[in-house]
């Protein structure tokens, strides 16, 4: 058990420094961390851990909580919590004052613009870590790209589309 | 970090409890509305504890840094309204309330994953969910500068951790500074 909440605070206080733009940047590693090397969770426990960081309210970091629970139970969960919040916290912290004393800075400007693409690659890593834990087939598929779709061109409620196509998805199990 | 607040603010009598309660209300309304708004709503103009320069200082630090980025912007805050105990308390209230619902998520999940349907509407709900996350790449990548060594910077990071699965630590280790050096580059070229 110990040791396990000790694997919980080592897969995710790494990755803390690492959520540009937050969780969805480490979505990638975490499968990997926990289903593949540490086998804490089975590829369906992670695609589903990741539904439902996706359709509760707040940061999709606290995937870490839900994984931390999952493993551990409530202790394993504030763990990962502390785990994933504390170094990043740590770092605005620090940056937060130099950052207003030196409003023009040209560098301030070179790590905006030199952060983007790692958090746009590992964005897409993410999205590829969770199609290939999750059973996809043809439903899921259509399902993607309508809602990448809805997603990009419409400011649609996210909790609206989620629970239509957690009622679609109810009716499509009990009608076949 | 004096010039970014104005005479309005008044920053040393924040008592804790009132940050406490602030940042439950702001971390409660998570729910489908925009934090951003709401927080605004309630540290510049309903409480005054920080004013709208240092406020959207806040807004781009939380997004630039790692972490998430309410958590950010609640830390960032909290630190305006009381210095360093303040960050602790906006934090902790901030992430009490999505932290309770997911655990009454994570619990109703064990009593239901022995059901196939559970998974097959999870699945469902995975889907939508990766349809957002391609639909924010889409959205950030088109907001890149368009030349061909930050293409091939994202593209080489997507290959190494999604498709060839390298471990992201030293991955983003060696990509991070190589992409802020060539940007430092280009930054000042540019002048």
């Amino acid at each position: 058990m110990d040791n396990r909440l000790l694997g919980l605070f080592l897969v995710f206080a790494p990755l803390s420094l690492l959520s540009f733009g937050g969780g969805q940047a480490i979505v990638a590693d975490i499968q990997y961390q926990t289903v593949e090397l540490r086998g804490y969770l089975t590829n369906q426990e992670f695609a589903d851990m990741f539904a439902i960081s996706r359709a509760a309210p707040g940061p999709s970091t606290l995937i870490a909580a839900l994984i931390g629970y999952h493993v551990a139970g409530l202790t394993g969960a504030l763990v990962a919590c502390f785990a994933i919040y504390v170094p990043s916290s740590l770092l605005v912290y620090g940056v937060s004052n130099w950052w207003q004393r030196n409003k023009g800075s040209p560098l301030k400007s070179a790590i905006e613009r030199g952060l983007a693409p790692v958090a746009v690659g590992l964005i897409f890593a993410g999205a590829l870590a969770v199609i290939r834990a999750a059973k996809v087939g043809p439903l899921e598929i259509a399902t993607i790209l309508l809602c990448c779709a809805l997603f990009y061109f419409t400011k649609v409620s996210p909790y609206l589309v989620v629970l239509s196509a957690a009622a679609a998805f109810a009716a499509a199990f009990l009608i076949r | 970090m004096s010039d970014g607040e104005s005479a309005q603010t008044h920053t040393e009598a924040a008592p804790l409890a009132d940050v406490f309660w602030s940042f439950l209300k702001i971390g409660g309304s998570a729910f489908g509305g925009s934090t951003q708004a709401m927080m605004h709503r309630e540290v510049v103009e309903r409480r005054k504890w920080v004013s709208d320069e240092a406020f959207l200082a806040g807004l781009a630090i939380s997004q630039v840094l790692p972490g998430a980025n309410p958590v950010n912007l609640a830390l960032y805050m909290g630190m305006k309204a009381r210095g360093g105990p303040g960050a602790v308390v906006a934090v902790t209230a901030m992430i009490i309330p999505a932290f309770c619902i997911i655990m009454l998520m994570g619990y109703g999940y064990r009593q239901f994953s022995g059901l196939p349907i559970t998974h097959f509407i999870l699945g469902g709900v995975a889907a939508v969910g990766i349809g957002a996350t391609l639909a924010v790449g889409a959205k950030v990548s088109s907001k890149l500068p368009r030349d061909v060594l930050t293409f091939l910077i994202g593209l080489t990071v997507f290959l190494a951790v999604g498709v060839f699965r390298w471990p992201m630590l030293p991955v983003v280790a060696i990509a991070v500074p190589l992409s802020i050096g060539l940007a430092w580059l280009h930054v000042r070229g540019a002048k």
